[in-house]
């Protein structure tokens, strides 16, 4: 049973919710994370503030590239013309996450705002969790890890990112706008600009931090820049069934060919990291190839060559390296 | 507080001259507790002043319940107008709250037949029919002592507890009459069915504010008001805020099609439109849901006049067992509306949301399909599917 909390819906004023933020409250937008956490006893907010009524919904196509609203829902944002055809890759992305009902709900933050689908972080019936409650210890350690991170985890905490939608917008070089009290708590609502690929944290030795945002800030909205990679992108998953389930490893890549050489390419994962992850090593094993199986073999080889998998997830890697390696093919293909 | 006997106290004189004009709709009903009733008053406990309450008149106390099935029954349909029942016969006098068993307040020599007497005559009911239901009359009360709702019982009319205290949840839930579509009905059931009709919004203002029920040691905490709109009816509820839209449809407002599975997001049986847009109930707050038009399986369509989808359903054999039918049919609903669906494998990949554990995926697809070429011939793909 959902623990009680205090429920404040939010008019149109977006400083009003900033100014009444508290440690203890929530931002509420679609739901379909946070609910589900209060339900299981995970989160415990004592209030809920339902931003659901902020104009923050548009989906605006600028000569810069895309403006997505933070409360664009997912399936708005994926059939959005524009995201179609100048972003497949966001397109493809999210229609692979979650189904139908849930993409009617969920919004742009809050697909970012997620959290880890890592079943200890979700049981608070085990103990051991740093994320859940810093300092406990990590039951993963000694626990079942098929579902677990081979990249980016520490000895704290090696939850994936679950996310689909945020692994695409790492490759397409997106950026987050936070408007809010960052720094010194009352010295007036400020903006600021987050590169998506630096948005989301490690865990390190601190799991509970997963963002850089703090509380008494909000996502206003996504931007995404019109660059000559994002029109050749595509998203691949490989998951446990056909469809409606999260992905064991999952790629967005992008690639800018001109006189059969690839100039510029992104390649990120997803299902197999502790944050959307873009891989440097990939891309530069990309630059200046031509776009060969071999190039593409040797890219994904890069991307995968820090992963330290486990017994029960060591499929992973092969599993990623030919993920990247069809999202590299379809690129290819792509005109 | 004036006995029933006392017919000297300034209550009583006032009585005296309502005595001759039964009670009629929108009238303050007569207090049980000043017409020799204290003791029902006192063991009910909240029995006046902010509770709604069902008061049930019968000839004969021992009809009350023909059944635990009924009994069951009658306690859905009060736990939907958020109300109690008092049941009064001559030799007995019950209480039934939706939460409890039912519980006997008075019998046999413990009543007061004059009181019993007078209360009958109040309400306008013959108290020793020479045949007939005995079920004689029917009265919701809102929480403010209104009469809110009033049926007098003829003497060839075929009505039981259940079935009036069901019509009138039908009427203010907002649900179809169908013993009047059907045309199986009497023209007093019709007459009844209509009355009820009519009143079904002033009822459910009146019933709609009786707290949940609560299990003892929770956590109380301050509820809200909230009014949904649901299947085209306003619906005015009291409640805390962690109630999903799930439990609130079916806990508070009686309306069980939409069913439970998982309650976490993950099987899609609680599937609703929102704004003609489909989404899982069971994830959504009541409160969230303010403002939006909200449509269930009851508001689909009727039994005479199915939704295309759910003609489908039934002609495809689009289920086995039933239970994620009404979020299948929800949801396909939603999905013809998108209007992303071209073959049956998008089919299959956009209802990827809802679950059938007993495998009638085949022809849900087959079903699914149907529906969508008669709706667009139709032309009511792209519109709101109501």
């Amino acid at each position: 049973m959902t623990a009680p909390f205090s429920y404040v819906r939010v008019g149109d004023n977006l400083d009003a919710v900033l100014d009444t933020a508290t440690p203890e409250s929530q931002l509420l937008a679609g739901g379909t994370t946070l609910i589900d956490l209060m339900r299981l006893g995970v989160m415990k907010p004592a209030r809920l503030l339902d931003i659901n009524r902020l104009p923050l919904a548009k989906i605006d196509e600028t000569p810069q590239g895309l403006s997505i609203g933070a409360l664009a829902r997912n399936s708005d944002l994926a059939h959005h013309p524009a995201v179609r055809r100048r972003f497949p890759a966001l397109s493809q992305a999210l229609l692979s996450g979650a189904s139908p009902q849930l993409r009617n709900m969920a919004t742009t933050a809050g697909n970012i705002m997620q959290r880890t689908r890592c079943p200890y972080f979700r049981d608070v019936g085990v103990a051991a969790c740093n994320k859940r409650n810093p300092g406990s210890g990590c039951a993963a350690e000694e626990g079942y890890t098929r579902q677990h991170a081979v990249l980016g985890g520490s000895a704290h905490c090696i939850a994936v990112h679950p996310s689909d939608m945020c692994v695409a917008l790492v490759a397409l070089d997106a950026v987050v706008h936070v408007r809010g009290h960052y720094g010194t708590p009352i010295d007036g609502a400020t903006a600021r600009e987050i590169p998506m690929a630096s948005f989301h944290l490690a865990p390190g030795t601190t799991p509970e931090r997963e963002t850089s945002i703090g509380h008494g800030e909000l996502i206003t909205h996504v931007t995404l820049p019109a660059t000559a990679l994002a029109a050749r992108s595509v998203y691949v998953k490989a998951r446990d069934r056909a469809s409606y389930a999260f992905a064991l490893a999952s790629a967005a890549v992008a690639l800018q060919i001109e006189e059969g050489k690839i100039r510029a390419a992104r390649v990120a994962l997803g299902g197999v990291a502790t944050k959307p992850w873009r891989s440097a090593d990939a891309e530069q094993a990309l630059v200046g190839h031509q776009p060969s199986d071999a190039t593409f073999a040797s890219a994904a080889d890069a991307a995968l060559a820090s992963a330290t998998p486990r017994p029960d997830n060591r499929f992973k890697v092969p599993l990623a390296k030919a993920i990247i390696i069809r999202a590299l093919e379809r690129a290819r293909e792509m005109t | 507080m004036a006995a029933s006997g006392d017919m000297t106290s300034g209550n009583a004189g006032v009585a005296d001259t309502e005595e001759q004009v039964p009670v009629e709709l929108g009238d303050t009903a007569p207090l049980l507790s000043a017409m020799g009733f204290e003791e029902l008053t006192e063991r009910a406990g909240r029995l006046e002043g902010d509770v709604p309450t069902v008061l049930a008149l019968f000839a004969d106390g021992d009809a009350l319940f023909a059944s635990d099935l009924e009994r069951e029954a009658i306690r859905g349909e009060l736990r939907a107008l958020g109300a109690m029942l008092i049941a009064v016969s001559p030799g007995s006098l019950w209480c039934f709250r939706p939460d409890d068993e039912a519980q006997v307040l008075a019998e046999g020599p413990q009543i007061d037949f004059a009181a019993t007497h007078q209360l009958f005559v109040r309400y306008g009911v013959d108290v020793a029919p020479k045949s007939g239901p005995s079920l004689r009359g029917l009265f919701v009360v809102d929480g403010k002592g209104m009469v809110r709702f009033g049926h007098r019982v003829g003497a060839d009319e075929r009505v039981t507890l259940l079935t009036a205290v069901a019509a009138a949840g039908r009427a203010v839930l907002g649900v179809p009459a169908r013993a009047v579509a059907r045309g199986g009905a009497s023209r007093r059931e019709f007459l009844l069915t209509s009355l009820l009709a009519g009143f079904a919004v002033a009822v459910a203002d009146g019933c709609a504010r009786l707290d949940p029920p609560r299990s003892a040691g929770s956590i109380t905490q301050e509820e809200v008001d909230v009014t949904l709109d649901i299947n085209g009816q306003p619906r005015r509820l009291r409640l805390e805020p962690r109630v999903s839209l799930l439990d609130t449809l079916r806990e508070h407002l009686g309306l069980t099609g939409t069913k439970k599975g998982c309650d976490h997001g993950q099987c899609g049986a609680c599937t609703v439109l929102v704004d003609g847009r489909r989404i899982n109930s069971c994830l959504t707050l009541a409160v969230m849901a303010e403002g939006t038009k909200i449509t269930t399986i009851e508001g689909l369509g009727t039994e005479d006049a199915l939704h295309p989808m759910q003609q489908a359903f039934v002609a495809e054999d689009a289920l086995q067992c039933g239970y994620c039918t009404p979020g299948q049919i929800m949801s396909a609903v939603g999905l013809v509306s998108e209007g992303h669906a071209h073959d049956e494998d998008d089919i299959r990949e956009l209802m990827s949301g809802n679950i059938c554990r007993c495998g009638a995926y085949p022809n849900i697809v087959t079903a699914i399909g149907r529906a969508q070429k008669q709706m667009t011939a139709e032309g009511k793909a792209s519109k709101e599917p109501v």
